[in-house]
């Protein structure tokens, strides 16, 4: 079978692509860690690729802004990004990798190839590491998500997690698009406040689609539960198979082939 | 703002006159040890008149004065902090009646037990940067394991100072063998109570301050770095108010092949990471003073991006194998490293010209001796020096070639055309001379604690020691550390339903490091750490410490068996006999732990003179502290185990045996009781238990499992209960224990140590007990769906019963309030 | 080419008013902690101090490309002199790493720059700035900053009042 080429794009800081390239790897694609230097250098090309992933970390330390650096580079060195896009590869921003694609204005959509929205401090004036419940936006078209329960469990960890929109007016867009791929909950499904949404995101949104379904900006971890001995409790219940973040993984692969 | 620019100006470090190197101190040879003495202070060398002396006629033996780079070389390298005198120097310990001759505490002690407890696992001890152990199926692997203190940078910029020891520590394991990749940082703390309130020094740090921007900057360097940060310890004492205490440690995973390192003459000297400036001149020789005495160099800011770019390069050239030896630039810069090296390979020959440097002024025996964070130094082939390069260069790391090693038996050094080294190695790594110090130990006899009815009732008692800052949650802290980076947290440190209990340690599954996700192979690491005790006895501390960080790893089901231990000891000022024979008390614990337990030491590290001036000018010293670190296998980590309890009706057992030991328990903290036993270890009777238990582990006999610490019983079975929220009910009449225990609180609260509390399936009770033939377990209760702590004295009348939840709220509170 | 007479910018970013500031309120408690109760507000960002021989138009870009973000933030370039103020009791404190000490920030933004086809800086160092509404006095408000917010030892502190 084809094992489809993903490009882990990195930089100084980015600290989760092993975890991401190891995922990969396990659903049957062939993943490569490339250094942003690399692109810029035009030593590596991304048309060359089937997938993207921006994983997470703190790409330049996320000084001046988290993502800020990076989407910068990638607004200059990832040109073809867009069209890369449009040809229909998936592209996964996870974490820091949301707020570049975010910063980039690459994510949510839009005509104007503007930046639209953005991140600000969480609430809590604090970075945090938590398992949060996230309901999956069953209606939005996004390929990452075929055959998982519309209430997954995820890691998240981040200082500057909290989405903020450019106008009010955009919700409503998002909301018609179709393109706020998760949310955060309670463990009743229930929209919540801290800590259930641990940042203060507005209207509890933890990650962004485009409406084609192909490019998909989260802040929590998927390749942080690939496995059930990831999950907190495992030790004290046994009903997944794998880890829901594998399977998104797996998704995207397939959709490659 | 104008005013700005020119104070920016203005404030630039006044740039030092710049004297000839070669003649700085052309008088020096004929210097009366009163003014050599005098010199030494003025220059902060810290050195002591005897090893003046042998300076001096070292030099006068060859002839010619010393240059600045030379003395500083020399000054740093003596060091108490680069070779440890007074682990290694002769001390006439007095105890009691006795007194005896200790030619070298080290190796009398944590290097002896060393050597008896030996096992083939041990790949590297006590030589490289960090005790290196063989890992994962069929020992395709190595971890490495370095725990380093920080506590006089912490003391006067605890950001800085934690940044920069948290990035130390990671270089360490980066410069062991060929470097290995850091997959778990740790962090051990000793504060004085956030909420403190009496006046301080003028110039001291508020422990709030200190507890806040400690945490802040372990946060901020280990994020960055993408290091789970996921183990450790706080211990709130108020002596430790001038003098906090800050270790951070770093495991790392490399191939097996990559534990050798080697260099060859004509190996190139290549310097790679962040550029040099003024940064931490003086740091080593810092170390070796008291804190008063700290110049504002002392300092230092990480730069986390630098060494994670140095770190992704390193770790790629290294599996390119294009170097073949490595270590850090930590004390003393390239000075020490560079020395270091030399005395491996026979000798070096440095050209300092070609070093980044980020200070224009400064001068050469600064850039010799700065320690800039963020560098390492490696010995290269010239034949790999060009791929080298390229592999920098791809992650924009800095790299320069800083001249080349030899064998001619000296360290040679020369910036444009002057020489401003010249040493022979074998005075500067073998010349020091070691002086003698006395020490003295008096044992008190132990006054029974008092015997009068207790205060306070049990249940009171259980909610302040659940409140006590020494057993509160510690979630605001861990969940500001990225715990989960690198996906291999299998066993968390926070545990339990709703992920907040407090778990025994953590487990780590490395497959961000080794690729494999097909081995399962994990690790865990434990603490044991507890000045109190040590207030009564350090050598029970030492013991009950190294007892406690075996049952952490226990109790997450690794195996104890293969287990290494390191020791981190943090003391006063060894000059004073009666600090240095607490020192020596603690170090023959540490040797009879490591022998009764059979598990080997594989690193540790020591921090003296830890006491400054209070108000009123009288020097406080800290707690003698000793902190033992456990590194232990899982085989498979899906047989891990969490501390929760897991369902109602199973049975709990307690392994081991309960005494009346009080001396320095919390419970005496908390009802205002002294004196009483410290606990004390039967060291032999515990390995046994603790390996028949970790066997009944590996057979899955056991549901949860939960340490028996600080607050005793009562303390670990309300934690396990309110973490699972499944009620606990326990009779204390089925514990086995000292005949003369009438008390239900001395049951509930003593701090005997080796005790461990079990849930049990109950299909496999029978199996258990078989397993556990000839060890002290008994089942003392049972868990309840109805969620409360429900306790059945002696005289089977129900003492306590406590709803789980308002006991959460307690411990969960009690640490976030204070921090605010 | 840097000459002794190449000019040093001060740019200020800041979030955008309509943005709850977070870490704005974590400084605030902790100077609330240290007694300063009559600070009632507290607004935070950072101050960039570029040398560099750029021109006017290229600190604009600077600005608007890489140090602040178009959504979420705001900018201006600071003119030199005290700054101006609108309001009562309005306290403008910034907290500068000194000279002497390691600037990860600044270094970084300096690399970045040249990224976007401008000159490189001959340095960059960044700045904390906290703006603080309340009738405070100011010796409790400089000792409550350097108990909280800085530290002496690499911290150099710049406490204005708005109408002065």
């Amino acid at each position: 079978m084809k094992k489809p080429k993903v490009l882990i794009l990195r930089s100084a800081g980015t600290n989760c692509d092993f975890e991401t390239a190891n995922a990969l790897r396990f659903v049957g694609a062939e993943p490569r860690r490339v250094h942003v230097n690399e692109i810029k250098s035009g030593k590596t090309r991304l048309m060359n690729f089937d997938m993207l992933v921006i994983p997470g970390g703190f790409s330049y330390g996320d000084d001046v802004g988290a993502g800020r650096i990076l989407a910068n580079q990638v607004r200059l060195y990832l040109k073809d990004l867009r069209q890369f896009i449009r040809l229909g590869r998936p592209v996964m921003g996870i974490c820091n990798g949301f707020q570049v694609l975010v910063k980039a204005g690459i994510l949510p959509c839009s005509n104007t190839c503007e930046q639209t929205a953005g991140f600000t401090f969480n609430d809590s004036g604090r970075f945090e590491a938590r398992w949060v419940h996230v309901r999956i936006n069953t209606q939005s078209s996004s390929l990452f998500f075929k055959g998982l329960p519309e209430m997954i469990e995820l890691p998240v960890a981040h200082a500057e997690g909290k989405l903020v929109l450019k106008s009010p007016r955009q919700l409503e867009e998002l909301k018609k698009n179709k393109t706020i791929a998760m949310q955060y909950v309670s463990d009743d499904g229930k929209l919540s406040g801290y800590p259930f949404n641990p940042n203060g995101s507005i209207f509890n949104i933890a990650a962004l689609s485009n409406p084609e379904g192909n490019c998909l900006g989260m802040m929590p971890h998927p390749e942080r539960f690939t496995s059930i001995h990831h999950h907190p409790n495992w030790t004290r219940q046994t009903f997944h198979k794998e880890g829901v973040g594998l399977a998104m993984f797996r998704n995207a692969v397939d959709y490659c082939r | 703002m104008k005013e700005t620019q020119q104070t920016l100006v203005m404030s630039q470090p006044a740039v030092p006159p710049r004297e000839a190197e070669g003649s700085d101190f052309a008088s020096f040879n004929s210097l009366s040890p009163k003014e050599l003495k005098s010199l030494s202070d003025k220059q902060l060398w810290s050195l002591n008149e005897s090893e003046l002396s042998a300076v001096q006629a070292h030099f006068k033996s060859i002839g010619r004065p010393p240059t600045r780079a030379e003395i500083e070389t020399i000054a740093q390298t003596w060091s108490e902090h680069c070779k440890h005198k007074t682990f290694r120097s002769p001390i006439r310990y007095t105890e009691g009646k006795k007194t005896r001759l200790i030619k070298s505490l080290f190796e009398e002690t944590i290097a002896k037990a060393t050597k008896q407890a030996m096992k083939p696992w041990c790949l590297s001890v006590f030589k490289d940067n960090a005790g290196i152990v063989s890992f994962g199926k069929n020992g395709r692997w190595a971890l490495a394991y370095k725990v380093e203190t920080h506590n006089h940078p912490c003391a006067i910029e605890p950001y800085g100072g934690a940044e920069t020891g948290v990035g130390g520590v990671i270089r360490d394991v980066l410069g062991a063998g060929l470097g290995a990749k850091p997959v778990l940082n740790t962090d051990i703390f000793c504060f004085a109570r956030p909420d403190y309130d009496a006046p301080l020094p003028e110039n001291a740090l508020h422990p709030k301050r200190v507890l806040r921007s400690v945490v802040a900057g372990v946060r901020d360097y280990g994020n960055r770095m993408g290091i789970p940060t996921a183990a450790g310890a706080i211990w709130f004492d108020d002596d430790f108010r001038l003098n906090p205490l800050v270790f951070v440690g770093t495991v790392g995973v490399m191939p097996s092949w990559a534990v050798k390192k080697e260099i060859r003459p004509g190996d190139l000297i290549v310097a790679v990471g962040g550029p040099t400036g003024r940064d931490g001149l003086h740091g080593a020789t810092f170390s070796s003073a008291s804190l008063e005495d700290a110049p504002t160099s002392a300092v230092q800011i990480g730069h986390a991006i630098n060494e994670k770019k140095l770190l992704d390069a390193l770790l790629e050239a290294r599996d390119r194998r294009l170097y073949g030896f490595a270590t850090d630039c930590g004390a003393g810069g390239f000075s020490s490293a560079i020395g270091e090296m030399a005395a491996v390979c026979g000798g070096a020959e440095v050209k300092l010209d070609a070093a980044h440097i980020k200070a224009l002024d400064l001068a050469p025996w600064e850039l010799w001796l700065s320690e800039s964070q963020e560098r390492m130094v490696l010995a290269v082939s010239p034949k790999n020096l060009k791929a080298l390069k390229d592999v920098f260069a791809a992650e924009s790391c800095g790299l320069s070639v800083l001249g080349e090693f030899t064998n001619s038996r000296k360290l040679r050094v020369h910036y444009k055309d002057q020489k401003i080294v010249e040493l022979d190695l074998k005075f500067l790594h073998h010349g020091v001379p070691l002086v003698e110090r006395s020490a003295v130990w008096q044992p008190e006899t132990p006054k029974a604690s008092s015997s009068k009815a207790p205060r306070k009732s049990a249940s009171e008692v259980l909610r302040e020691a659940l409140g006590h800052l020494n057993v509160c949650s510690r979630e605001w802290v861990i969940r500001q550390y990225d715990h989960e980076v690198q996906g291999g947290m299998v066993i968390k440190p926070l545990q339990g339903v709703r992920h907040d209990g407090p778990g025994d340690a953590c487990v780590i599954w490395p497959h961000a490091a080794t690729g494999d996700f097909e081995d399962f192979s994990g690790f865990a690491v434990g603490h044991g750490i507890n000045p109190s005790y040590g207030k009564v006895d350090p050598y029970r501390m030492a013991l009950a410490c190294a007892d406690e960080a075996l049952r952490n790893l226990l109790c997450v089901g690794a195996d104890v068996t293969a287990a290494a231990f390191l020791d981190n000891f943090c003391w006063a000022s060894p000059e004073d006999p009666r600090q240095l024979g607490a020192l020596v008390r603690a170090a023959q614990g540490c040797h009879d732990a490591a022998v009764g337990f059979g598990v080997p030491f594989i690193s540790g590290k020591d921090s003296l003179y830890n006491q400054s001036k209070d108000l009123g000018g009288k020097d406080l010293p800290i707690p003698g502290t000793v902190l033992i670190s456990a590194l232990a296998p899982l085989s498979d980590v899906r047989k891990a185990l969490t501390m929760d309890i897991k369902g109602p009706g199973n049975p709990l057992y307690l392994i081991g045996w309960t005494s009346e030991e009080l001396g320095g328990s919390l419970y005496n903290q908390i009802c205002g009781l002294s004196g009483g036993e410290a606990p004390e270890v039967e060291v032999r009777s515990a390995a046994d238990s603790f390996k028949a238990a970790s066997a009944a582990i590996q057979k899955g006999l056991v549901l949860s499992a939960h340490d028996l610490s600080e607050g005793g019983l009562a303390v670990a079975a309300a934690e396990m209960a309110f973490s699972g929220e499944f009620g606990v009910r326990l009779d204390l009449d089925a514990m086995a224990r000292s005949n003369h225990i009438y008390s239900n609180e001395v049951l509930l609260f003593s701090e005997s140590p080796s005790r461990v509390l079990l849930e049990v399936k109950p299909e496999c009770e029978q199996a258990l007990l078989k397993g556990l033939k000839g060890v002290p377990v008994r089942r003392i209760g049972v868990t309840l769906a109805n969620p409360i702590l429900k306790v059945i004295g002696l005289d089977g009348m129900v003492t306590m019963e406590e709803p789980l939840s308002a006991l959460k709220e307690i411990w969960q509170a009690s640490l976030p309030k204070r921090c605010r | 080419m840097i000459t002794r007479s190449t000019p040093v910018y001060r740019v200020e970013v800041r979030l955008r008013p309509e943005f709850a500031d977070a870490e704005g309120q974590a400084a605030l408690a902790l100077l609330h902690g240290c007694g300063l109760y009559a600070a009632r507000e507290l607004r935070s960002g950072k101050v960039y101090e570029i040398r560099a021989t750029f021109n006017m138009s290229q600190v604009q870009q600077a600005a608007r490309e890489l140090l602040c973000d178009g959504v979420t933030q705001e900018w201006k370039v600071l003119n030199p002199g005290p700054p101006h103020f609108n309001g009562m009791s309005h306290w403008r404190v910034e907290v500068w790493p000194k000279p002497s000490v390691t600037d990860p920030a600044g270094e970084t933004v300096r690399t970045a720059l040249s990224e976007n086809g401008l000159p490189q800086p001959e340095w960059v160092r960044v700045g904390s700035v906290y703006h603080i509404t309340g009738k405070c006095h100011r010796n409790q408000l400089e000792r409550a900053v350097w108990r909280s917010l800085a530290n002496p030892l690499i911290h150099r502190v710049s406490v204005t009042e708005a109408h002065q």
